[in-house]
């Protein structure tokens, strides 16, 4: 089944790019050395770790000391949480790891509208003199509806210049988890107007458990994890020299190839969504159509169990998440689908398919056709 | 055709029961008993897993499948009642308890409610003109664990692995390439799982330091953490050093004392009559005799002289039967038909 198995959730993991793991391989062998220690070989590790963050510094637009590196995108959410203590605004459509940070603090969760899109002005309405942190992630995990986070960051800069004019000392910031969003879209720091980002290496075809969260020089971070002092003393451990290095790597590739990679999933996401629409004219394609990441489609069949349509893909080879994967596991439904609107009777019925690296023509098309095939096993079954 | 509810829990018994039916040309309806969810330290309770193998194998036989949840029945009726006759000093049989209230009952009562006409489960077992048979494969006989089945419920069920042994249950499972062909078997009371039932009560009960006593000195030995961990014939698990090991031989809840003996003949430990109550009988009540019984799952079976003295029951073994205990069930057999059985009150003649 291996050899043959068609991938279809790139946004819950994505493979090592071999090129990614070359860069890491000498790292986890020869240069072992502790960035810290005094000798020349380490020294040496400890320039190639520092050259790696300037890479990844250059390529979000921001500087080498801005940067923290974490074991993953949940950490550096929390971290980016932990630097305020006041009111909070984030969206109902967040991943778990935003909500359960906001959580814990004061908070409003705006509302997604019905395309999974959140308004900058339902942001503004939810900002008051309190709030500290505004948190959207620039593709929702889900939907993959792309935010529009300039219009957002033009809000929270107006709110900051406001209190600098009246004198007000709360700091407010915008963090942006853009995991989803790597080789996809433009994650430039500077473009998006955000104060913070939060990035994953593993979905951006690098090592699990490396994150990273960019912050600027405006915000006073503090650590939740104490100790050697490393990583400015925002994150101490032991730094992950070949994962950072991979990181960089990860992120230089998908920008170079963003533009194409984007045009090529959207035609294979295109062709896919034609074929399923066509197969079955009363499934609903949630999510911005124009504003969407290029490798998804969130697609949900009326009154089909999309964990049944699962386990038959499964059996056939064809992996896909139904929802999101988390809160399938638990049994419970997706937040995100109870938040646009999503009757249970298509809630229910939805998979999550994202494309990426290991997709081509050929896959695709024979993909569409065994979704086909055994969504339409589910119809006839409840027919019969 | 036929409508059948398969109990499905995602292991290989009940996933094939429910392939076997769909073949002899049943309209099968699987279902997952949603039970116990709880995980408990140093246990992850694996019902998500459990429940999404058995959603796996009802996709690939093509059939429906519904999850009946009866976790509120289920706690009181199994697992509570466990924790009580615990701390009564009894040790009690909660997987008896939960086919009798919950698999043979609720399960039933809500499928039939469903539309079934019937249901199945994968237990080794037979049935028989209403009457409950062992299984062939004498070694996974599990009617010791059905005997408290009504006669009604058993003439709505079916048992088809009761014909086969478990290597060929799995060689057929893995011949009709079930995914749960090669999945390990679950072991020990399913809520308690590799852990132990000292660990499980632990959760529920004060631990509360009491005297190890030697039973023919009245030494007091050691000290432990609750009589309620211990069970007549445990040998394990004392903290009591040097020498020859000790048993269990008896208990006091009220004082919290456990009483032990190195001697392996003690009378405590081999009693040679019991008096049974709650005695269920699935279908007549037997005539006063001899008859083979088995003390515990799995154990050998023993002959036996039944007297009845109204709801109660007396037995008088053959041969005496190694650490028989207050709250288990003893199960009566003439042939291969269970009759029923009772839950031992007294080792006292």
């Amino acid at each position: 089944m291996k050899d043959t198995s068609i991938f279809l959730d790139h946004a819950a993991a994505t493979p090592l790019d071999p090129k990614v793991l070359q860069a890491m391989q000498p790292y986890l062998t020869d240069l072992f050395y502790n960035p810290s220690a005094p000798y020349a070989p380490a020294i040496s590790v400890r320039h190639e770790y520092e050259a790696a963050k300037a890479m990844i510094a250059h390529t979000l637009g921001g500087k080498p000391d801005e940067l923290i590196m974490t074991a993953g995108a949940t950490e550096s959410i929390n971290l980016a949480f932990h630097a305020v203590s006041g009111h909070v605004v984030a969206s109902n459509i967040e991943h778990h790891a935003v909500l359960r940070a906001a959580e814990r603090c004061s908070h409003t969760l705006v509302a997604a509208d019905e395309r999974g899109m959140v308004s900058p002005e339902v942001v503004q309405a939810a900002i008051t003199e309190e709030t500290q942190l505004v948190s959207i992630a620039l593709a929702n995990n889900e939907l993959g509806t792309i935010q529009p986070l300039r219009d957002i960051a033009a809000i929270v800069r107006q709110e900051r210049a406001r209190r600098i004019a009246n004198g007000e000392a709360t700091p407010i910031y915008l963090h942006s988890d853009a995991s989803q969003g790597v080789g996809q879209v433009d994650i430039s720091v500077a473009r998006l107007g955000v104060d913070m980002l939060t990035l994953n290496a593993a979905k951006a075809y690098g090592p699990k458990q490396v994150g990273l969260l960019w912050a600027s020089t405006l915000v006073k971070l503090t650590p939740q994890i104490v100790g050697g002092g490393q990583e400015r003393g925002l994150r101490s451990g032991t730094e992950n020299v070949a994962g950072t290095i991979g990181f960089a790597k990860a992120l230089e590739l998908a920008a170079t190839h963003r533009k194409h990679e984007v045009e090529r999933l959207g035609e294979l996401r295109d062709r896919l969504q034609r074929h399923l629409i066509d197969a079955f004219p009363q499934a609903v394609v949630s999510g911005h159509q124009k504003h969407r990441l290029a490798g998804h489609l969130h697609i949900s069949f009326p009154n089909i169990d999309a964990e049944r349509v699962l386990f038959a893909l499964e059996s056939r080879g064809v992996l896909v998440a139904t929802g999101s994967a988390c809160a399938a596991n638990k049994g419970t439904r997706s937040h995100v689908l109870d938040a646009i609107g999503l009757v249970p009777e298509i809630a229910d019925g939805s998979l999550r398919l994202t494309l990426g690296h290991l997709n081509d023509q050929e896959s695709i098309e024979r993909a569409a056709l065994i979704i086909t095939e055994e969504v339409q096993r589910e119809y006839d079954r409840m027919a019969g | 055709m036929t409508k059948v509810f398969v109990g499905m829990s995602g292991g290989v018994d009940s996933s094939l029961t429910a392939a076997l039916l769909k073949e002899q040309g049943y309209d099968v309806t699987g279902v997952y008993m949603k039970n116990w969810t709880q995980d408990l330290p140093g246990m992850k309770c694996p019902w998500a897993d459990d429940l999404a193998d058995a959603k796996r194998v009802a996709v690939q036989l093509g059939i429906d499948f519904v999850v009946f949840d009866f976790e509120t029945e289920y706690r009181q009726k199994v697992v509570d009642y466990m924790i009580e006759e615990y701390k009564r000093g009894r040790t009690p049989n909660p997987d008896i308890m939960c086919n009798q209230e919950v698999k043979f009952k609720l399960f039933l009562e809500a499928a039939l409610e469903a539309g079934a006409d019937m249901i199945a489960t994968g237990h080794y077992a037979r049935v028989e003109n209403g009457q409950l048979q062992m299984a062939h494969d004498a070694n996974k006989d599990q009617t010791y664990f059905l005997y408290r089945v009504t006669r009604q419920a058993l003439e709505k069920t079916l048992f088809p692995l009761g014909e086969y042994d478990k290597p060929t249950v799995r060689q057929m499972a893995k011949d009709r390439g079930l995914y749960t062909a090669g999945k390990k078997d679950s072991q020990g009371i399913c809520f308690v799982g590799q852990i132990g039932i000292r660990e499980f009560l632990s959760e529920y009960v004060q631990q509360e330091a009491g005297s190890i006593i030697d039973t023919r000195s009245g030494k007091v030995l050691g000290q432990h953490d609750g009589a309620i961990f211990y069970t007549i014939g445990q040998r394990h698990g004392l903290d009591v050093g040097g020498g020859l090991p000790y048993y269990v031989v008896g208990k006091d809840m009220e004082k919290n004392e456990v009483y032990v003996t190195t001697d392996l003949n003690d009378g405590a430990l081999w009693p040679s009559q019991v008096s049974l109550a709650d005695v269920h009988w699935i279908d007549k009540t037997p005539i006063p005799g001899t008859y083979q019984v088995r003390v515990r799952h799995r154990a050998a079976l023993t002959a036996a002289q039944l007297t009845l003295e109204g709801d109660t029951a007396r037995l008088a073994f053959e041969h005496p039967e190694r650490a028989v205990t207050a709250g288990q069930s003893i199960v009566i057999y003439d042939g291969v038909v269970c009759l029923g059985g009772g839950i031992v009150q007294s080792t006292k003649a």
